[in-house]
């Protein structure tokens, strides 16, 4: 498989912001791979995306695929938002902030799905899996073992 | 002790609203923004010539100086917002010497998405949050938290302490109860507690009575030194202590916790800063743009134990005014806060301090209030706290 050239990512993801620190976030999307920065020289993930590492400033930062396994930490159900494909807000739309099992306090938000809404709770274990949204993929999260 | 050398040293010396109103107003944001600010001259007796410095929000600064025709300013700047920001930049412009008297301004300007009043208005077409020209359309997903951020942390309060969903209708009821004596609140219609749980879920657990309201309108204030102060029409409401606290952790999915996030940043440095603390004050303003963020700076700033607001407030609830009153005797958010007198991200806490300082308060005054604790801002980037004191 050939990369994914930057012109290709801005085509694919027209309206997203995209910049140097996060270009490699996005490409991952469009492999299907959630790419979080890691440092090379002390080990910590961070998220967003960033040149430089906040806890030891170094430069040698890697986006680096993670488990995509985590934990609800916050959880939102919307019954109004900003629209998007497929979000239908006549049933709550969750929104959930998951703690991803490689750091304490490594999170990302996003929603889930293939879950009934009475079975979301915070502390419920989660897996990464990806819908499509404007024709192209998007990380989410569903209950983890299936 | 930390070093706090600017203590009492500057004043409010003016102060002037617009009051604020849901309906359609039919005027720009920059109109607003100078009838309040010439307002705010006139109330400390100065002039344009007198002023030479401008701090705000919205509308530009040296835009605001130049159609009030401030014949020379040697210090303007735009600050974010809540607006001790823009507080703290004005007093230290004074006290360093870049300038002797500020306005400092505030003009809220619901956008079309705000309201359906705005929407219908032809000359918002084009404006996004607080009346600025909307940004270039970049994409942002259902799940991007933004003010969604509150209501995400407010589901781990519940989470973590189990508390009652009323704990936050309590909030909304004192603040409804104490705008119905504000003149210039635009919700002035008493709420119950039934009122707050029948209100609709907007972003599940938060209600749209856990919201603040979009308004027109603006707040203005005029600082100087404490010394010149002393010469002017007006009760002087110094500056006590004033601090901003940024966490390391600042995103709205990224705070440590409940247990360490903006809040508690502030805290430590004002407290630190301060002569005085609670009980020891006269009249409290908790931010409440949600009423979780409220909720949290009570338990923060130190009246109760985390997780311990509900029981706190219900013990010191007077019924007879429907209103939180601490001890008997320290009540909060005395104009209305932001769901009730307006979402005016914290000009309207400032501006009502010093009339409890001053003894304007009308009938809402404290009787002998001498010191004011305002704690504006949230839990992510705009934590910040002041300490008002007047020796009247």
């Amino acid at each position: 498989m050939s990369p994914i050239t930057d012109e290709e990512l801005l085509k694919r993801l027209p309206d997203t912001l995209i910049d140097h620190d996060n270009k490699e976030f996005y490409r991952g999307w469009l492999d299907h791979r959630l790419l979080i920065d890691r440092c090379e020289s002390c080990g910590n993930w961070f998220h967003p995306p960033s040149a430089v590492c906040p806890e030891c400033w170094s430069r040698r930062v890697t986006p680096t695929e993670v488990s995509g396994r985590g934990t609800v930490h916050l959880l939102v159900r919307l019954h109004q938002g900003r629209p998007a494909p497929g979000v239908d807000y006549s049933t709550p739309h969750p929104v959930a902030t998951v703690e991803l099992v490689e750091q304490e306090g490594l999170r990302l938000t996003s929603t889930i799905v293939r879950c009934p809404a009475e079975n979301m709770r915070i502390g419920m274990p989660v897996q990464l899996a990806w819908v499509d949204r404007y024709g192209e993929p998007y990380p989410v999260f569903e209950p983890a073992g299936r | 002790m930390p070093r706090n050398p600017i203590k009492d040293q500057i004043s409010f010396v003016g102060v002037g609203s617009t009051g604020f109103a849901r309906s359609a107003t039919g005027r720009s944001r920059t109109d607003l923004a100078l009838e309040a600010s010439i307002a705010a001259i006139t109330d400390a007796g100065l002039e344009a010539k007198d002023i030479d410095g401008v701090v705000g929000t919205a509308p530009a600064a040296h835009r605001i100086a130049e159609d009030l025709g401030l014949p020379e300013v040697t210090h303007h700047s735009n600050q974010p917002m809540p607006l001790a920001f823009a507080v703290v930049d004005a007093m230290n412009a004074i006290y360093s010497g870049s300038c002797d008297t500020v306005l400092v301004y505030h003009a809220l300007y619901r956008a079309p998405a705000n309201s359906q009043a705005a929407a219908n208005d032809p000359f918002r077409r084009g404006l996004g949050f607080g009346g600025s020209p909307a940004p270039a359309p970049f994409r942002v997903d259902p799940e991007q938290l933004g003010a969604e951020g509150y209501a995400a942390w407010a589901s781990r309060y519940f989470h973590e302490y189990g508390a009652p969903q009323e704990v936050l209708g309590l909030i909304a009821v004192n603040e409804r109860s104490n705008a119905v004596r504000n003149p210039l609140a635009a919700m002035r219609t008493p709420i119950t507690m039934e009122d707050y749980l029948s209100a609709r879920m907007v972003r599940e657990p938060l209600r749209l009575l856990d919201m603040d309201v979009p308004v027109d309108g603006a707040d203005a204030f005029v600082l100087t030194t404490t010394e010149r102060a002393r010469d002017l029409a007006k009760t002087p409401v110094m500056i006590h202590a004033a601090a901003v606290g940024l966490p390391k952790h600042h995103g709205e999915d990224r705070i440590d916790g409940l247990s360490h996030h903006g809040q508690h940043v502030v805290v430590k440095s004002l407290r630190a800063k301060s002569d005085v603390w609670i009980p020891d004050v006269d009249v409290y303003f908790p931010y409440d743009g949600f009423t979780i963020i409220a909720l949290s700076w009570i338990e923060n700033t130190g009246w109760c134990k985390p997780g311990e607001g509900y029981d706190f407030i219900r013990s010191n609830w007077d019924s007879g005014g429907n209103r939180i009153m601490i001890d008997g005797r320290i009540p909060v958010n005395t104009h209305g806060g932001n769901h009730s007198e307006g979402g005016t991200q914290g000009s309207g806490h400032i501006r009502e301090a010093i009339a409890q300082l001053r003894g304007e308060a009308g009938d809402r005054q404290v009787t002998g209030a001498r010191t004011a604790l305002l704690t504006p801002g949230g839990f992510f980037n705009n934590a910040q706290g002041l300490v008002l004191r007047t020796d009247r």
